[in-house]
């Protein structure tokens, strides 16, 4: 299949990404490993005039643990990520869920800017830097700003970024001693999007829940941190957190061609609870 | 053409050990390029999206989609085909024997994204299970085999079985 012709420009850093953005204005798209904006443009949802790529820029592509928080380059691909030492210290949930993304050789490719700016309600890593409560560096060029997982997204394949903005960095702060994590997905085939899947984050003490974090992606046009779940779970021992967990009421999930909108709400129970009792027991592994 | 009316930008790649230089309009991808400016028709056109493995190439040793990577991201690159994995004399390697001997295709329209991901998995030198590899081959599609006698091939591989 041929696609629509279109103009190819390489950015020799970030700020002069931007800067060919603006210029270009409306038509213009960024690439970076371009996994999901190439098969968008394959199948014809994608159309742009100029692809602007910074795949080759030599920033952004450290991961870095300083100060309790530990900072990712947006040009850090899947694998990198997923083998990252650095990563795994601090949050092993991170290399877990990239893991978990497309094939090996989107992960390859495949960055961790681009999956967050694209914005997919179903994708992995935006999910668990939502239930990590991450927060993301910004640049037009000119200036940056930080905005939080939680506020990025704002509903299916639409973030925060401005049309000449980048995600530069994902700053996750690391959590102290005694957390636990767990992540779970279920998808029709190996490699497609999750249907439904569970961040979850415990911090035990004597066996007992004392602060959990619980994030789902699929279930709403964006990944939601689960408030009610997190506040019932509070003393919870291990066998207690399917009681805890309940039926969660507060889910609104939809009905497309992977999974019927009650079928989601079964998986988003049923991943929550497993992936809850996970964290909980690897958080006693840590003492 | 580009949308813009000029000449397209020349591209430098080395595949399979030799360098080609050929024009490569901004939205063309590498695996058409491949095809259709280097005459490098081994890897297939699929399914466009990344998903079905028939066009995987290595680009710079990690295995891609070359039907979601654009030919101008990978100038300067070396890329191997499964064409690629002969010996140097032409005659077959041993991953494309293993496929030979235990009838690892049939239409053959995956077999070269399959060496290619098998070549990617066995890379790392562990040990896989068969389990493992089945598991590795989760993106590439095959409609005829049934996959047993693909993850046979591989795994004789790994048990220095194929030069026998």
């Amino acid at each position: 299949m041929y696609t629509r012709a279109f103009r190819y420009e390489r950015a020799d850093d970030l700020g002069a990404a931007c800067a060919a953005l603006r210029r270009h204005g409306e038509g213009a798209k960024v690439i970076a490993g371009g996994q999901s904006l190439l098969p968008m443009i394959n199948v014809g949802l994608a159309a742009p005039d100029v692809v602007v790529d910074i795949s080759r820029v030599a920033q952004a592509r450290e991961v870095a643990a300083s100060d309790g928080y530990l900072s990712i380059g947006a040009l850090v691909t899947h694998r990198e990520l997923a083998a990252s030492e650095v990563a795994r210290a601090s949050q092993p949930l991170l290399g877990a869920a990239a893991s978990y993304v497309g094939n090996a050789r989107v992960r390859n490719r495949g960055t961790l800017g681009g999956s967050l700016a694209h914005g997919d309600p179903a994708a992995e890593l935006p999910l668990v830097m939502t239930a990590l409560g991450a927060s993301y560096e910004l640049s037009d060029g000119r200036e940056t700003r930080e905005v939080r997982a939680e506020e990025f997204s704002v509903t299916l394949y639409t973030t925060e970024l401005q049309p000449d903005e980048l995600l530069v960095t994902a700053r996750v702060p690391v959590l102290g001693p005694g957390w636990g994590w767990s992540f779970r997905e279920v998808s029709r085939r190996r490699g497609d999007f999750a249907m439904v899947a569970a961040a979850a984050l415990v911090r035990s003490a004597g066996g007992v829940v004392v602060e959990s974090r619980l994030a789902l992606a699929g279930v709403a046009d964006r990944p939601v941190r689960i408030g009610a779940v997190e506040a019932a779970l509070a003393g919870a021992t291990r066998d207690e957190i399917p009681d805890r967990v309940g039926s969660i009421e507060e889910l609104r999930p939809f009905t497309d061609t992977a999974a019927t909108a009650d079928y989601r709400r079964h998986l988003a129970r049923v991943l929550s609870v497993q992936a809850l009792q996970e964290a909980h027991r690897r958080s006693g592994e840590d003492g | 053409m580009t949308s813009a009316g000029q000449p397209p930008a020349m591209v430098t790649i080395t595949v399979n050990g030799r360098r080609r230089t050929a024009p490569a309009a901004g939205h063309v991808s590498l695996l058409r390029w491949l095809r259709e400016e280097a005459g490098v028709t081994d890897p297939k056109y699929g399914c466009g999206e990344g998903i079905c493995g028939a066009c995987a190439v290595l680009v710079d040793g990690l295995a891609v989609s070359a039907c979601i990577v654009l030919a101008a991201q990978a100038d300067g690159c070396e890329v191997t085909t499964a064409g690629g994995l002969c010996r140097p004399d032409g005659s077959l390697g041993p991953l494309q024997q293993a496929f030979h001997r235990h009838h690892a295709a049939q239409c053959g329209f995956c077999t070269p994204g399959m060496l290619i991901c098998a070549t990617a998995m066995l890379a790392g030198g562990r040990h896989l299970t068969r389990e493992e590899i089945r598991e590795e081959l989760h993106g590439n599609i095959c409609r005829c085999t049934g996959y047993g006698p693909i993850v046979t091939a591989i795994d004789s591989v790994q048990n220095g079985a194929a030069t026998r």
